[in-house]
């Protein structure tokens, strides 16, 4: 794995006349209602309820974390083998085990109240009811910074994914949600299990949302050649890892230019290198998923490199970064073959 | 509490064709882990293996530098990586995590079942039932063949005594642990015995079935894919008993890796 030296607030690095000192880089960032410290937020169902990585990192170095994807009543799962290892990525079929919200209101946002960061609640439903019901619950809740709306998950029998490759869909259930919930920052994360994400990205943006976050998991499966069966006891998975970060850099892309809300991009981020590509195609902040099993602490990592990157190149906003891919003259992207 | 550092390796011994010990120097988890327990290793840099590996934690050596061992057998592109790591190297090592055994009262009579590379996590419990003064535990120890048993010297050197089981016969019973194990539980007289058994999952689906059917306590060390280690992939679950809201499964990295016989459905 790549390290870079992390860099001290306060310390002897040489800098040039003309550069920010790393106190000077504001790595502040604002995607409409929602304002975060710094661009690097922990995906939902990678980062548990945020408690469990207390060994591993101060939760106030983060931007933000997702929440795992919270149902009306506690979920368990789907049968294991779960999960799987692939080139470069891993699928997973968990099947949205959470502890429900009323539990998650009770026992865990408590005490998440003074963490220094943003708490954002994942919202998953089986019916546009569930939503409506989870985010009413949620709304206004204390020490809560926004909610996502999960309509992208890969591994349940209902809801998820079969509402986010519908825009019609997404336009209903993000309105629903909308009015549930009035007080709350939106976020909608879409899949990549469409052909035209912008498409959703628009429904969700006519539905009331405020931010958009992508990609979710591309669907994917893996067999074992021995028995000739599937691997994951749920025959598919989403797929995560940096094998996907090209698709999901593409999809971000295309969101950013096309909708017009702020984006948080995610897909693959293991490196530095990785979320300011992904700021650089459009989002304002970036999130990290599957990096959190493998390195426990990179996400706090990948703050610190890129508050370097930015005093290295004299950025003193790391907000002004998202959006500024220099694009050949010819200009407009290429749309899906197809 | 686990930590997470790369640790350097100190020696990085090959058992035999395909299993390898080896020993790297992270103090703060050397001085944290119990028996049972296991660390979460990268086993090479860059992204592909992607995700870390889970080891059993096989010894911690004596003296201040802080020293753990760590058995395993080649079984994958993983472990092949793993394998080629020079004295020196630094690997990424996070831990102690999970819940070790839970030591035998004074006076039970440890019995460790172990199958092919499963024995990794004995010699951590051989020593910490001997540091607290329990009775010596007799181990069972099956394998495909002679040329696959390691570790035996560990066990002579402790007087730990050993019974062989070989799916060929090449070394000591022809056939499983379950052969060996059966005449033991029924010549115990009575005499209070508990079972620690670490191996393949069929092995341990007979052993824990031996256990409850003969009313001895029995701990099962489960192994599982495990991309996160520390209970936030709910990837790792393995099925329990079900209750009247359905199917139950637990985190075997956070719940486990250690369960009791009973607790769960393999």
């Amino acid at each position: 794995m790549r390290r870079a030296t992390p860099r001290r607030r306060r310390g002897g690095a040489r800098v040039r006349d003309a550069s920010p000192r790393p106190a000077d880089v504001d790595l502040s960032v604002s995607l409409g209602p929602l304002r975060l410290k710094n661009p690097v937020v922990a995906a939902s169902g990678t980062f548990g309820y945020g408690c469990e990585f207390a060994p591993y990192l101060r939760l106030a170095d983060l931007g933000g974390f997702v929440t795992k994807g919270l149902s009306l009543l506690p979920r368990r799962g789907n049968a294991p083998p779960r999960t799987c290892e692939t080139p470069s990525g891993m699928l997973n079929a968990i099947g949205l085990a959470n502890v429900g919200v009323e539990a998650f209101l009770a026992e865990k946002l408590p005490a998440l109240r003074d963490c220094g960061t943003a708490v954002i609640a994942n919202v998953f439903g089986e019916t546009q009811e569930e939503y409506v019901a989870v985010s009413r619950r949620l709304n206004g809740a204390p020490g809560l910074a926004a909610l996502e709306l999960n309509l992208s998950c890969p591994n349940t029998e209902k809801g998820g994914l079969a509402f986010g490759v519908s825009p019609p869909v997404v336009r209903e259930v993000v309105a629903a949600v909308r009015r549930a919930a009035p007080d709350q920052p939106l976020i909608v994360k879409l899949t990549p299990n469409i052909t035209d994400v912008a498409a959703a990205g628009r429904a969700a943006k006519e539905g009331g949302a405020d931010i958009l976050s992508l990609v979710n998991t591309f669907l994917g499966m893996a067999i074992d050649l021995k028995t000739r069966r599937p691997v994951l006891d749920n025959v598919v998975g989403g797929l995560s890892g940096p094998a996907i970060k090209p698709l999901a850099l593409y999809m971000v892309h295309r969101v950013h230019r096309e909708v017009g809300l702020p984006v948080l991009g995610m897909g693959g981020i293991s490196r530095v290198e990785d979320a300011l590509e992904f700021m650089l195609a459009g989002s304002s902040a970036v999130q990290v998923g599957t990096l959190n099993f493998f390195d426990p602490t990179g996400s706090v990592r990948l703050v610190r490199e890129i508050e370097a990157w930015c005093v290295r190149e004299g950025v003193r906003a790391v907000r002004e970064i998202t959006g500024t891919l220099r694009l050949p003259a010819s200009g407009t992207p290429t749309p899906p073959a197809g | 509490m686990p930590f997470d550092a790369p640790a350097p390796v100190l020696r990085h011994d090959a058992l035999n064709r395909d299993h390898f010990l080896l020993t790297l120097e992270c103090p703060s988890i050397a001085r944290e882990a119990r028996a049972g327990q296991f660390v979460m290793l990268q086993t090479r840099a860059g992204f592909d293996p992607l995700l870390r590996r889970p080891m059993s934690i096989c010894r911690v050596l004596p003296g201040r530098r802080g020293r753990i061992q760590i058995l395993y057998k080649i079984v994958g592109e993983g472990t092949r990586y793993l394998s080629q790591q020079p004295v020196g190297a630094l690997v990424p090592t996070l831990g102690p995590l999970g819940k070790g055994f839970r030591l035998p009262d004074g006076g039970t009579r440890p019995i460790l079942v172990s199958g092919g590379v499963g024995i990794a996590i004995f010699p951590f419990l051989v020593e910490s039932l001997r540091a607290a003064r329990r009775e010596t535990p007799l181990l069972v120890y099956g394998a495909r063949s002679r040329g696959d048993l390691v570790a035996l010297e560990f066990f002579r050197k402790k007087r730990v005594p050993v019974r062989l089981a070989t799916e060929d016969g090449s070394a000591g019973t022809r056939g499983l642990v379950t052969r060996v194990l059966e005449p033991i539980l029924a010549d115990a007289g009575g005499a209070p015995l508990e079972i620690f058994a670490c191996g393949p999952t069929p092995m341990l689906k007979a052993v824990g079935a031996l256990a409850l059917g003969a009313g001895i306590p029995c701990q099962l060390a489960l192994e599982s894919q495990m991309p996160c280690g520390i209970g936030v992939c709910l990837g790792c679950v393995t099925r329990c008993p079900a209750d009247q809201r359905g199917p139950v499964f637990r985190r075997v990295c956070t719940e486990g890796p250690v369960f009791r016989a009973d607790e769960v459905v393999l």
